[in-house]
């Protein structure tokens, strides 16, 4: 159960966490809205900047990245090939400023009040018959708790595959990951359950 | 506050998987033993409503476990046999803090609780750190502290002692036995259960055994043939 919340108090931390999740929407929303290159390049810099002073250290900010940029960079590459150089650059640094802002609030907002924040913001679903809003709020926590320890079995898997000798196939290592993590998610809904967290 | 389970059995898939049986549980200390796939954690969720009865009822303290379900949940405590699995959030405090949340305690009275149980289990200076970083021993009390704080009467342990070395097996059975309310163990380590009132052994999906610690323990050394 490793988390991606840093325990620093940088400058980010110190801010409400309710104000940071805002601006990432805000920021989210207006990347999509941009289709400028030197705009978007301002808002990636941005964003390497607040990530890369969010209290990780430089190998493990590093490390964190790899698995979205590799995403990324096959995003900008398939536009670069079904569509123009300028809008794989587009898609490239869109991407990326959103992926260090994301990366940002991920480390400097606990899950606590990550789940306290998307319950308050939830409740108008709950007013409106339509969902629980704690639900909404340990779901939403659930995710992100549960990130670091897929890409966890992710390795694990690779290794116990290549101690066996076999090459690490994405097929033969998808399967056990997708078995294991589906036992786990019941394992760990027994147990929300059996904490009386969710009403029967 | 006893335990009654009326012709209560559990089955899954279109498989009885424990057979039916009527049972009455008041004692402070009850073991449950028997080989792996043998039914025993299939009954200790019964208790707590995890496992719905096919056929029959079960009810603890006159609740009924289907029927008053969330109730039930508040009263019986449960420890998975993986305490990884137990932990929801990360941080310790915060994990035990989680099962206090709709229980309209304020953030004060949560922290006072979580504070006062950690106190209680001598683990006070596990509150800040983060689950990955304990050892086995420390990660079962965590365990333990975070449903020890919801206040139940009855706590269901399975296999607390699984996988921990000596010293941790030492510390958690120690704390485990000072624990106020009534137990139900399951475990393989029959050292834990044979100072216990009264122990239940299940074979092949079936109670073979209700009775005195050493007895019980008897007749499943002759099942298991050790």
């Amino acid at each position: 159960m490793k988390a991606l919340y840093v325990d620093r108090q940088t400058w980010q931390h110190r801010l409400p966490p309710r104000l940071k999740l805002i601006v990432l929407v805000t920021v989210s929303v207006a990347v999509f809205l941009l289709d400028r290159p030197l705009p978007l390049a301002i808002a990636a810099l941005a964003g390497a900047a607040c990530y890369f002073s969010a209290g990780m250290g430089l190998r493990e900010a590093l490390r964190r990245l790899i698995p979205a940029l590799v995403t990324i960079v096959a995003v900008a590459l398939f536009t670069l090939l079904f569509q123009s150089a300028a809008e794989a650059v587009t898609a490239l640094l869109r991407l990326t400023a959103l992926m260090l802002f994301a990366g940002a609030v991920t480390a400097t907002v606990s899950i606590t009040q990550f789940m306290d924040e998307i319950t308050l913001a939830a409740t108008p679903l709950e007013k409106a018959g339509l969902a629980r809003a704690a639900d909404i709020g340990l779901a939403s926590a659930l995710v992100v708790r549960f990130v670091p320890e897929i890409l966890g079995r992710y390795e694990a898997i690779s290794q116990a595959q290549a101690a066996r000798g076999v090459r690490p196939r994405a097929l033969a290592t998808l399967m056990p990951l997708i078995i294991l993590t589906l036992r786990d998610a019941d394992s760990i809904a027994a147990a929300i359950d059996a904490r009386g967290f969710r009403q029967p | 506050m006893d335990i009654r389970f009326n012709g209560a059995g559990a089955r899954f898939a279109g498989r009885q998987v424990l057979e039916p049986l009527s049972l009455t549980l008041g004692e402070r200390r009850i073991g449950i033993i028997g080989l792996n796939g043998s039914g025993k954690t299939t009954f200790a969720r019964m208790i707590n409503g995890q496992v719905p009865p096919t056929p029959g009822s079960v009810s603890v303290g006159g609740l009924d476990t289907v029927k008053d379900g969330r109730q039930v949940l508040g009263r019986v405590g449960f420890i998975f046999q993986n305490p990884q699995n137990q932990i929801i959030l990360p941080i310790v405090k915060d994990d035990i803090a989680f099962g206090l949340k709709h229980r309209g305690l304020s953030k004060a009275e949560t922290a006072a609780a979580t504070e006062a149980v950690l106190a209680r289990l001598g683990i006070a200076h596990l509150a800040e750190r983060r689950a990955h970083e304990l050892s086995g021993g420390e990660l079962q009390l965590a365990a333990l502290a975070a449903v020890l704080v919801t206040g139940p009467d009855w706590l269901i342990l399975d296999e607390p002692t699984n996988q921990l070395d000596l010293k941790n097996r030492k510390r958690v059975a120690e704390t485990i036995a000072a624990l106020d309310q009534r137990l139900i163990v399951i475990s393989h380590d029959l050292a834990l259960v044979e100072d216990f009132e009264r122990v239940l052994l299940f074979h092949e999906g079936r109670l073979a055994a209700d009775d005195t610690p050493g007895k019980a323990i008897a007749h499943y050394r002759e099942i298991a043939g050790a």
